[in-house]
């Protein structure tokens, strides 16, 4: 084994000796390499508060902490992540997760403090050196946590459904919810934005769970609608889903629509399980079967109210069936909803008109509460000159003759004024009827906004030009020109801008730039207004109303100033289901504090 | 080749499950009376001569511990898992340390970390993470580790959080 | 008292302390011919920290008793309650010096159960990363094995060429100890620009300081005098004791998972099992010294065959939301230890139902280590020790 070599080779590394040492001098101010995970750095401009970043914390390092300088607002939960230094491991997988990039590690990672809770403070708010190092950790690109992109809906396309109001969306399949309700970080930034404050993070994790029957008895804790919002809700929900700031929100509606669609409406009583409310003998008339009035009665039967509704039409829905096209909400969706909750021993009378076959003033004397949903059903007109004319049509009208199966004029060219949702409605059902008696769609919807501003969804908008529609917004109508008594066609003026300066409605137009739009007929569709004619002047007189003579109410309950009336719906607030599904509730909770007493 | 052996063994033991992970990783599942004759078999016999893990799963639900067996063949290139499940109620297990005495190593920390008894085996009862543990052993379901390290452990003061939802609740419609 | 008296078995070393039909030594403490000495816990050399509770007759070991405990954190049992991604900064403190293995084994757990894919790319760069943890942790070894018997300038070299990995660590994945760079899917971040050069740049000082650390410790008289023919692993144990690694290849047994269990990139990789026989201290010293010239052999073979582009991970699905359906799996890869091994049960819940860490120093530290110390001279216990190369965490976990 030991050999002469083994004795003197040893002695060759004494040329180390010679050798500089290798210490580092100043270790506090060694920079850490490009990518290292040091101390966290947050914009807090960016920084939504949705805490993602406590949630995958293992070490439960972060809390989530109100910040005097930000308030909470939709989309942002006014909490900002304070970091406990002394749990935090820095492997910056809050850094990973991070929903809107705000999140960083700097590579500064050396700072001396004697006292131990200095250690623990907001980044972002709490000054530090480091705060505006360039280098760190950031997320990787092409490497995510979660997926950014939503799942598409299978659904029809345009040459399959210009010439019929067969439904639109085909609904997710099992798969698809499951890999869309995966997504779902469980942040709940969206419940506060949703006006009826859905349990949404709940039933996307009950799809998770694949319990879908949870997940409709969640929804319908707040929402006795699910099918019906499910496919034509506004979605605020989604316009603050914290995955939407660098990639798609989740399609919270579309999986509500899917949780709803699993169930069957035979096995609603058995999975909603609500037989056994305690009922009492108080009485309440609910004015007009719209998404308001249903939800009302809905949750007043859930606290023992007896209910009346009285429907002006011969079905219940309201503004759900007489205004939004069958392509978009099938009758039989809303006879799912609506047939629940009459189900729950809701009485409903149709085709009574409160004014004409029934007095107001006997509703007040039968009953111990009113609440009055009558919505938006009087189309407002531009009344530039040649309204006057008969082929001059209000959407809601039309809309609701469509409904009814009534014979409407389909001229071969049509002009709709108006940029909103109902405008695009009239348009695209107005389409389809011209494909189907002419072979070809000549509609031109025309509005105030410029392309871009245009109230109406986007994907409204870019499914009715899908179908062949011509939408050619930022005009200003200025006559409706007739020859012969016949329509000619509108004329406009480039509009160009809607609002002044203050933000008041109030356009303004350049009237040397005009342009003609050919038509036979005209729609007018630039908003609705309220008829609350019924209201016998005795009581209207009693009613508080705004300088715009709106009624006034309470904002927690409905309760106007006349203690036993309640309002909702679109009169009050919206104009959307969603909004009518919460101020039904929160005026039936409402009733239930006045009566109670 | 992993088939062949498993026919083999289903003449002499009733297998009552068997999962194939991969071509060369199976795990069968044989009852508890039978397991190191099968163990002691495979060892021999096929050669599964090196011993990988010895290891015990909780199945508090069904009131089961799972025995977890994992031997390798060197030659072949493959692995079976072999599966005892024994009664949480009194659990214990035929000792396997007189084919292998490393075996005597996990069997005392399963008698330690989950009380799970090995009559015979060398050792049993010295000691081996734990010093002085009394209770319910730790790697048990129904032991609550977050339980134990916050009473057991100092806790930063001050710390308190929100979430996001609750918080929103709180400061945007407190009333609804 | 004749000498004959108070060695009793002085010619036969093996067969003293007579062992009793239990098992047990017969040790009788109230002889005065013994003593108990605590070896440890105090981080005795570079074993980490367990204690060896020794019991000597003169300056001879004739029982020892491995204690673990000291580092115990029950990573297995956190496991259950944190959700699969949020394991990832847990597993890696398992093995402190080579945390990605950990990470490599339970990621491929949750790929082997998911059917996540991992891109080409990503497995190179995993390779990348297991072959520097395979360097750096041989780097520190030679460390702890210099400084067991006294070398201490040839253990800061050897640190110091670990810092330089650790360097290459920092810079690939943002931290020097605990990378937490392998995730589901593949791994966390691309290689940065320019990294080879850097890499082949620390290679060659490291080769350098190699040639200089075999002339003052391998090819050394006093190091040879005491380490060869001490702490013998017979063949015959290999099986018996679960003898993995170096440890076992140094017995002449012929295996090493990156050749016999190909993963990751390892069948592109062109190497040889390094074996040798006759395993006492010395061999296995320089068998791990021979294992991690060809690791850098390996590095230069990676960051030559890696191609430019390509992803580094896989899109996977959300990670906080990610359930793993009932089922069991076991994946092993080579460390500098040996086979090291994560056996996970999932049940179709969003938390591991069980993880069980096989490291090899499990078998080494315990069985073999209680069963190699008797008979040992008291001042070769540490090298004893480190020549097993044992992680405490990993037995203890």
């Amino acid at each position: 084994m030991g050999t002469l070599k083994d004795i003197l080779s040893p002695f060759s590394v004494w040329k180390q000796v010679l050798k500089e040492p290798v210490t580092i001098k100043d270790p506090l101010n060694r920079a850490g390499s490009d990518r290292y995970r040091g101390f966290h750095q947050n914009e807090i401009d960016r920084c939504i508060g949705c805490g993602t970043c406590e949630a995958i914390c293992e070490n439960e390092a972060i809390d989530m902490v109100g910040v005097a300088s930000i308030a909470s607002k939709d989309g942002d939960s006014g909490l900002r992540p304070m970091v406990d230094y002394g749990r935090c491991c820095w492997c910056a997988l809050c850094v990973d997760v991070c929903t809107t990039g705000s999140l960083k590690l700097s590579n500064v990672y050396t700072w001396v403090d004697t006292d131990p809770d200095n250690f623990r403070f907001i980044p972002g708010i709490d000054k530090k050196p480091w705060d505006n190092a360039e280098k760190g950790y950031v997320k990787p690109d092409n490497y995510e946590l979660y997926p950014l992109e939503r799942v598409s809906m299978d659904h029809l396309h345009p040459e399959e459904r210009d010439h019929s109001f067969i439904e639109i969306m085909k609904g997710y399949s099992d798969e698809e919810a499951l890999i869309e309700a995966d997504r779902c970080v469980s942040c709940g930034i969206c419940t506060a934005t949703c006006p009826a404050h859905m349990g949404i993070p709940e039933y996307i994790k009950a799809i998770r769970n694949k319990d879908v029957e949870e997940g409709l008895r969640i929804m319908y804790e707040t929402n006795p609608l699910p099918e019906i919002c499910g496919r034509i809700c506004t979605h605020k929900c989604e316009t603050v889903c914290s995955l939407g700031h660098r990639g798609d929100p989740i399609s919270i509606r579309w999986l509500k629509r899917y949780i709803a669609d699993q169930v069957p409406e035979s096995a609603y009583a058995d999975v909603l399980r609500q037989d056994s409310v305690e009922q009492n003998d108080k009485k309440i008339a609910i004015i007009g079967a719209g998404p308001a009035g249903l939800s009302a009665a809905y949750y007043l039967r859930q606290l023992g109210y007896q209910v009346k509704i009285y429907e002006k039409l011969q079905a219940a829905g309201g503004m759900m069936r007489y205004g939004i096209p069958e392509y978009r909400l099938p009758y039989d969706q809303i006879d799912k909803d609506v047939n629940y909750i009459l189900s729950q021993g809701v009485d409903i009378q149709y085709n009574v008109e409160v004014g004409k076959d029934i007095s107001f003033s006997d509703l007040h004397k039968q009953y111990n509460a009113v609440y009055v949903a009558t919505g938006l059903h009087q189309g407002r007109s531009t009344r530039i000159p040649g309204t006057d004319h008969k082929s001059v049509y209000q959407a809601i009208e039309l809309l609701r003759k469509i409904t009814n199966n009534e014979e409407i004029e389909v001229a071969e060219k049509i002009v709709v004024i108006g940029g909103g949702n109902v405008a695009m409605d009239i348009t695209r059902s107005l389409a389809r009827m011209q494909k189907e008696k002419y072979g070809k769609v000549q509609i031109i919807a025309t509005s105030l906004e410029a392309e871009g501003k245009m109230p109406a969804d986007l994907e409204e908008i870019v499914e009715a030009r899908e179908e062949n529609a011509t939408i050619n917004p930022g005009w200003g109508p200025r006559e409706i020109l007739i020859e012969n008594d016949k329509i000619k066609g509108l004329k406009v003026v480039k509009c160009l801008d809607v609002f002044d300066a203050e933000g008041r409605f109030n356009p303004s137009f350049d009237e040397s730039e005009e342009a003609f739009f050919e038509a036979d007929m005209v729609v007018e569709s630039i908003g609705q207004g309220a008829d609350l004619g019924f209201i016998a002047p005795e009581f209207m007189e009693q009613l508080e109303k705004d300088h715009r003579g709106r009624i006034m109410v309470d904002p927690l309950t409905y309760q106007s100033t006349l203690p036993w009336l309640f309002v909702g719906g679109d009169i009050i607030e919206g104009p959307d289901v969603i909004h009518g599904v919460a101020n039904g509730h929160k005026a039936a909770k409402g009733i239930d504090l006045f009566l109670n007493k | 080749m992993l088939e062949n052996i498993i026919s083999e063994l289903e003449k002499q033991f009733q297998l009552e499950a068997v999962d194939h992970n991969s071509s060369d990783l199976v795990f069968l599942t044989i009852d508890r009376d039978h397991a190191v004759m099968a163990i002691d078999l495979l060892k021999w016999k096929f050669g599964y001569k090196h011993f990988v893990l010895l290891t015990a799963v909780d199945f508090l639900e069904e009131g089961k511990f799972q025995l977890t067996y994992i031997l390798n063949n060197p030659d072949t290139k493959t692995d079976i898992g072999v599966r005892v499940r024994i009664d949480r109620e009194d659990a214990n297990m035929v000792s396997a340390h007189h084919l292998w005495p490393t075996v005597a190593t996990y069997q005392r920390e399963l008698k330690e970390m989950f009380g799970i008894d090995f009559p015979g085996s060398p050792r049993l009862n010295d000691p081996f993470i734990l010093e002085g543990w009394e209770g319910t052993p730790p790697y048990r379901r129904d032991f609550d580790t977050k339980a134990f390290a916050a009473s057991f452990y100092h806790q930063r003061e001050g710390r308190t959080t929100n979430d996001p939802a609750t918080y929103m609740k709180e400061k945007l419609y407190p009333n609804e | 008292m004749s000498k004959k008296e108070f060695f009793p078995m002085d010619g036969d070393r093996t067969k003293y302390p007579e062992i009793k039909s239990d098992g047990t030594a017969d040790i009788d403490l109230s002889s005065h011919k013994y003593i108990k000495l605590w070896h440890g816990p105090n981080h005795p050399g570079i074993t980490g920290n367990m204690a060896v509770e020794l019991t000597l007759c003169g300056d001879e070991v004739v029982e020892g008793i491995t204690h673990v405990g000291y580092l115990h954190r029950g990573f297995e049992k956190l496991m259950e309650r944190r959700k699969y991604i949020q394991n990832f900064p847990l597993v890696c403190r398992i093995a402190v010096p080579e945390p990605d293995y950990n990470e490599y084994n339970y990621a491929t757990c949750i790929e082997n159960l998911t059917g996540i894919d991992v891109p080409e790319k990503g497995m190179w760069l995993r390779t990348l990363t297991l072959e520097m943890a395979r360097l750096q942790g041989f780097l520190m070894w030679i460390g702890g094995m210099a400084g067991a018997i006294g070398f201490g300038t040839v253990g800061q070299w050897a640190n110091y060429c670990r810092d330089l990995v650790l360097d290459r660590f920092e810079e690939l994945t943002g931290g020097r100890i605990y990378h937490i760079y392998i995730l589901p899917g593949g791994v966390r971040n691309d290689i940065p620009e320019g990294f080879k050069d850097r890499m082949e740049k620390n290679l060659r000082e490291i080769e350098g300081f190699m040639k200089d650390i075999r002339r003052a410790f391998f090819d050394n008289y006093v190091f040879k005098k005491r380490s060869v023919g001490v702490g013998y692993i017979d063949p015959a144990w290999v099986f018996d004791y679960g003898i993995v690694g170096p440890n076992a290849r140094a017995a002449g047994f012929k295996h090493d998972i990156r050749k016999n269990y190909p993963y990751a990139k390892y069948a592109e990789l062109d190497f040889e099992i390094t074996t040798a026989k006759d395993s006492d201290i010395y061999t296995r010293a320089f068998l791990r010294f021979e294992e991690l010239l060809k690791d850098i052999d390996l590095i230069r073979q990676i960051l030559d065959k890696m191609p430019e582009k390509g992803d580094h991970i896989s899109k996977v699905s959300n990670m906080m939301n990610l359930k793993i359906p009932a089922g069991e799996t076991y994946v092993r890869s080579e460390c500098t230890r040996g086979e090291y091994g994560y056996y996970l049960v999932a049940d179709g819940s969003e938390y591991p139902r069980r993880v069980n860490v096989r490291g090899p120093s499990y078998t080494h530290g315990v069985a073999l280590l209680e069963k190699m110390l008797v008979n040992v001279n008291i001042a070769d216990v540490a090298q004893l020790m480190v020549s097993l190369h044992t992680y405490p965490p990993e037995i203890e976990r």
